[in-house]
């Protein structure tokens, strides 16, 4: 197929991330035919070059129908299944350039069956997801970058190493050769049943709001254990915990410092939604320096990257988390990077403030004070289950450094929703005005 | 599988800003009195938050130190003070991790004398090493070439009593120069490049690059034979080692310098240092006039498309004063040595913070104006938290002391004893760790290294500091250096008030009537062009950014 349809085509695509670019050219880096019976089926990996010099590697498929090369979508049910059953026998092919790997999990009892329905879900920035007969779910990722992808590195070590709240690994496949090695794509049990904790917080904040702070209370619980176990294993290079650097603490709190100025010299003067915080720039730093007199920072380790309510799913009585991928914008190092444990409680806590907010914009009665309980029963449930030793130590910098991650949070919600959602820029004036005047009164 | 990846960009060396460390100095990991490749890792995040893109480490090689690393023992180990090749690869990897490339340096002209090679070649002069050096009967060759180091070397001939011959060393005496006429000298250099390439380093820094030749007639600089070995080594490069760089240091002229940049799009080296600009800004701002400036940028010819200057206030060696007139080095020597301790060879060993009396408005513009000027900044380590130097230590050991990490016990550098540090840190009360420091910087949002930090960030946000063109505009008032630059739909407008009192400028800015400068620090809207000359006034020593806009 010409250059040219293949640029065209890539840059249709919703995974597409370059948007604003100019591509230059498209080449194939690599490829291999996944299916030699009609129809054939190719994975490539192909290279876009922008006028920069800079490059992106991404995965597509091909189909050969009646002589015709075509690229097509992972809602080809033929070529879904095709991927699975190389999983299934865990197959090895040989590229032109490297091979393309195909591994099972062993004792996945998943992939003995036969596969009949395929069909596309999600929008998804970066990837394309396909679940077959409400059992598997398959997820390639499109735009590659060198390294394990954390989704399957982080499955996989859960897995290993006992911790039954996700959906189990089915299997995976990789590319490794001379353009860069790298995850392709991964297979999960479906959750049957499951209901979104996002839209189950909706739901039951008005209609049912102490069986919610119930759920809650296990949210947190399974949240410690969760990373109780990620920092389980000294002998993983990858996962073993690490004790902040001396700088760790300064760094932090320059880099939210700056952040919290760059965002007050951009807001906008006339919005009364911001009347509250408006000029109030230098009592939120204030606050943060008060807030860093810390003794340290705990430890570090591999945590879930993005963590918030529309991560976990509530199925069968239990929570099972979802989607360790991390922040798509953020590179692949980055995202496997180890932090404080207290950056993904901070995400949860703050997507509570979201779910009261917009159940009330969709017409439900939030009980006074529902943010405050909901929050007090996950923090008590995390305290419960999570490694102390990870923690900063003493309840009073756990709640400081607890703060000033939520603060981050709420400071890049404010930009986020004055591009994007002006109507929901509330939410996180509301969650800075609370941290200025918490800490107020604790000081 | 592979981890070290980057979005491959050649061109990302004219973007980046560069930092450049004293290894032994940085940090030191096992507690031994001197930095390391495990201690430069654990402040990798340090220098990720600070911005920096690629990290130039100072020569890392076995030596017997007797020219801080630049006397080479064995070009295919590593120091044992600094760690093992496996270290230093494991720190090549935790930086690009990060984000952050790492150059180094790499003597090719001359080895120290303590190297095998050099040993071998003057005990057996008809053995396999025996041609590997410069030998002479005589020391009457080369007569035209000048003497470098004029502090300690009578002549750039030394008489070897074991092989009975003189060896031609361009540096100290205990530094032969290699013999390039030799096949095997050319080989056995492209060796040591390949295995530091192989190891992923991002690319090398080629010290005292032209002298590799030498011819009697000439000054022994710069020869074609020189250049002709470079674009054989670029050769390599581009053919097997994609996105990496070549950094020439040829202390001369800039019109003489581009000449290291190759033919066409570039064959030789992608960067060059940019040495005489540097003295000029000194000048400019001690004389409160911009000539300076503009004469050194307009006697700077146009590089290739692929080539870019490298730009630095200081770095590790002596502000080096070769490359202006007597008049000038009386002037500089006169205005910043006044203590003549502070002089070595031809130059001044003092770090930027006491250079310019500890000024912290001075320092601010003085970076402003580097990182306006096209090309890619080089920062020295410690610059960015304005750390002092010891004019009393020997040679250019007062600007190599250890970075002042925090106040704690040996500026935090090193938990070993004091006595057993490779320098002691600093103590005076003005430059000493106890007030300058990372850690109580970093906790003020005022600090220099706070402002820093914003300011890499601000030039990082803005390709056209590294790609764009450079038009002086020359107000009629001689103290305001005021330049625009320009790439694509990016237009910058720099504007520096050298005076130490306040001034006032009228630039002509009719090219771009209609459009409204937004400062950039501030994001400040400014008054929209109009026909009549734009007045602009700054306090003392200040400078504006301004990013022009259509107005909408």
């Amino acid at each position: 197929m010409d250059e040219q349809a293949l640029i065209e085509y890539v840059t249709r695509q919703r995974w597409y991330g370059a948007k604003s670019r100019t591509v230059m050219h498209a080449r194939v880096l690599d490829s291999v035919v996944l299916r030699t019976a009609e129809p054939q089926f190719a994975l490539a990996l192909v290279e876009l070059g922008y006028e920069t010099g800079a490059h992106e590697i991404y995965q597509l498929f091909y189909a050969l129908r009646d002589g015709e090369l075509e690229p097509d979508g992972l809602d080809e049910p033929q070529l879904a299944r095709e991927l699975v059953s190389a999983m299934r026998s865990g197959l090895t092919l040989q590229a032109i350039e490297g091979i393309v790997e195909f591994r099972p999990v062993e004792g996945f009892a998943g992939l003995g069956r036969e596969l009949h329905e395929a069909r596309p879900v999600g929008v998804e920035q970066s990837n394309t997801s396909i679940v077959f007969d409400d059992e598997l779910i398959l997820k390639a990722f499109r735009r590659l970058e060198a390294g394990i992808n954390p989704e399957l590195e982080i499955l996989r070590f859960l897995t290993e190493h006992g911790f039954s709240n996700i959906a189990p690994l089915g299997g995976w496949y990789q590319y490794s050769g001379g353009p860069l090695g790298a995850t392709l794509g991964v297979l999960q049990e479906f959750v049957r049943g499951g209901v979104d904790g996002w839209e189950l917080a909706l739901e039951e904040i008005g209609s049912a709001p102490d069986a919610f702070l119930g759920r809650l209370r296990r949210l947190g619980a399974v949240t410690g254990t969760m990373h109780a176990t990620l920092a389980s294993d000294e002998t993983d290079p990858a996962f073993a915990p690490e004790t902040s650097s001396v700088e760790a603490l300064g760094l932090l709190t320059a880099t939210v410092d700056e952040e919290i100025e760059r965002m007050f010299v951009d807001l906008p003067e006339d919005d009364e939604r911001l009347a509250p915080i408006l000029g109030r720039g230098e009592d939120v730093r204030e606050q943060l320096r008060l807030l860093t007199h810390l003794g340290s920072a705990g430890k570090s380790i591999r945590t879930h990257g993005d963590y918030h309510l529309g991560q976990t799913l509530w199925a069968a009585g239990d929570w099972v988390i979802l989607d360790f991928e991390g922040e798509p914008a953020r590179s692949l190092t980055e995202r496997r990077r180890r932090r404080s444990p207290l950056r993904d409680v901070a995400g949860m806590l703050r997507s509570f403030a979201y779910a009261a907010i917009a159940a009330g914009l969709r017409g439900t009665g939030v009980p006074d004070g529902w943010e405050e309980r909901a929050r007090e029963q996950f923090l008590a449930g995390y305290f419960e289950t999570v490694d102390p030793s990870l923690l900063p130590s003493g309840q009073a910098a756990i709640e400081r450094l607890l703060a000033v991650y939520e603060l981050e949070k709420a400071v890049y919600e404010l930009r986020y929703e004055l591009d994007h959602r002006p109507d929901w820029v509330g939410i996180p004036v509301a969650g800075i005005l609370r941290l200025i005047d918490e800490t107020a009164a604790t000081r | 599988m592979s981890e070290q990846w980057f979005e491959r960009d050649p061109q990302w060396f004219k973007r980046a800003v560069f930092y450049e460390i004293h290894l032994r100095g940085f940090f030191d990991g096992n507690d031994d009195g001197s930095g390391d490749f495990r201690g430069l890792i654990d402040k990798l995040d340090y220098l990720q938050w600070l911005g920096v893109d690629c990290v130039w480490l100072l020569p890392m090689y076995q030596s017997p130190l007797r020219d801080g690393g630049y006397d080479i023992a064995d070009f295919f180990t590593t120091h044992p003070d600094y760690g093992t090749v496996d270290d230093f690869k494991e720190f090549v990897e935790q930086a690009h991790q990060r984000g952050i490339r790492v150059i180094a340096d790499l003597v090719m002209n001359h080895t120290s004398s303590e190297h095998p090679w050099f040993q071998e070649s003057r005990a057996d002069p008809t053995g396999p090493k025996g041609d590997w050096y410069v030998w002479s009967d005589t020391d009457e060759l080369y007569r035209d070439a000048r003497i470098i180091f004029i502090d300690s070397e009578p002549s750039n001939w030394t008489f070897d009593p074991l092989r009975g011959q003189y060896y031609w060393h361009r540096f100290f005496h205990h530094q032969p120069d290699l013999n390039f006429e030799n096949p095997e000298v050319q080989e056995a250099m492209l060796n040591v490049l390949r295995f530091w390439l192989d190891l992923g380093i991002d690319g090398l820094r080629l010290d005292a690059v032209p002298y590799l030749y030498e011819e009697d007639g000439t000054n022994c600089e710069n020869l074609p034979r020189t250049h002709e070995y470079l674009k054989r080594v670029r050769a390599e490069i581009d053919a097997r080692y994609p996105d990496r760089v070549l950094l020439a240091e040829a202390n001369m002229w800039p019109e003489d310098v581009v000449s290291y940049f190759g033919d066409g799009d570039g064959d030789e080296c992608h960067m060059a240092f940019h040495f005489p600009v540097m003295p000029r800004m000194f000048m400019a701002l001690r004389r409160e006039e911009a000539a300076p400036m503009y004469e050194i940028l307009d006697r700077t010819p146009a590089i290739p498309r692929n080539a870019q200057w490298g730009l630095f206030l200081r770095n590790h060696d002596e502000l080096t004063l070769e490359m202006v007139t007597d008049d000038e080095r009386d002037y500089m020597y006169a205005e910043y040595a006044k203590d003549p301790r502070m002089k070595i060879n031809l130059g001044i060993r003092r770090r930027l913070a006491p250079l310019l009396e500890g000024g912290r408005d001075e320092i601010e513009l003085m970076h402003a104006i580097l990182f306006s000027l096209p090309g890619s900044p080089v920062l020295y380590y410690g610059d960015e938290i304005g750390m002092g130097d010891n004019v009393y230590l020997g040679d250019r050991d007062g600007v190599r002391t250890p970075m002042q990490w925090t106040g704690d016990r040996n500026a935090g550098f090193s938990r070993a004893d004091w006595a057993q540090l490779y320098l002691q840190p600093l103590m005076d009360p003005v430059y000493g760790y106890q007030s300058v420091n990372v850690e109580a910087q970093l906790r003020t949002p005022t600090s220099l290294l706070r402002w820093m930090h914003r300011f890499i960030a601000l030039r990082k946000e803005h390709p056209v500091f590294g790609l764009g063109t450079y038009e002086p505009l020359r107000p009629e008032n001689p103290r305001v250096f005021a330049h625009v630059r320009r790439w694509e739909e990016d237009v910058v407008l720099c504007v520096h008030n050298l005076a130490r009192s306040a001034q006032a400028v009228e630039l002509d800015l009719s090219a771009y009537e209609g459009m409204v400068p937004e400062e950039m620090l501030g994001r400040t809207r400014f008054p929209a062009i109009g026909e009549l000359p734009y007045l602009l006034t700054f306090a003392p020593r200040g400078f504006f950014w301004f990013q022009l806009r259509k107005e909408q």
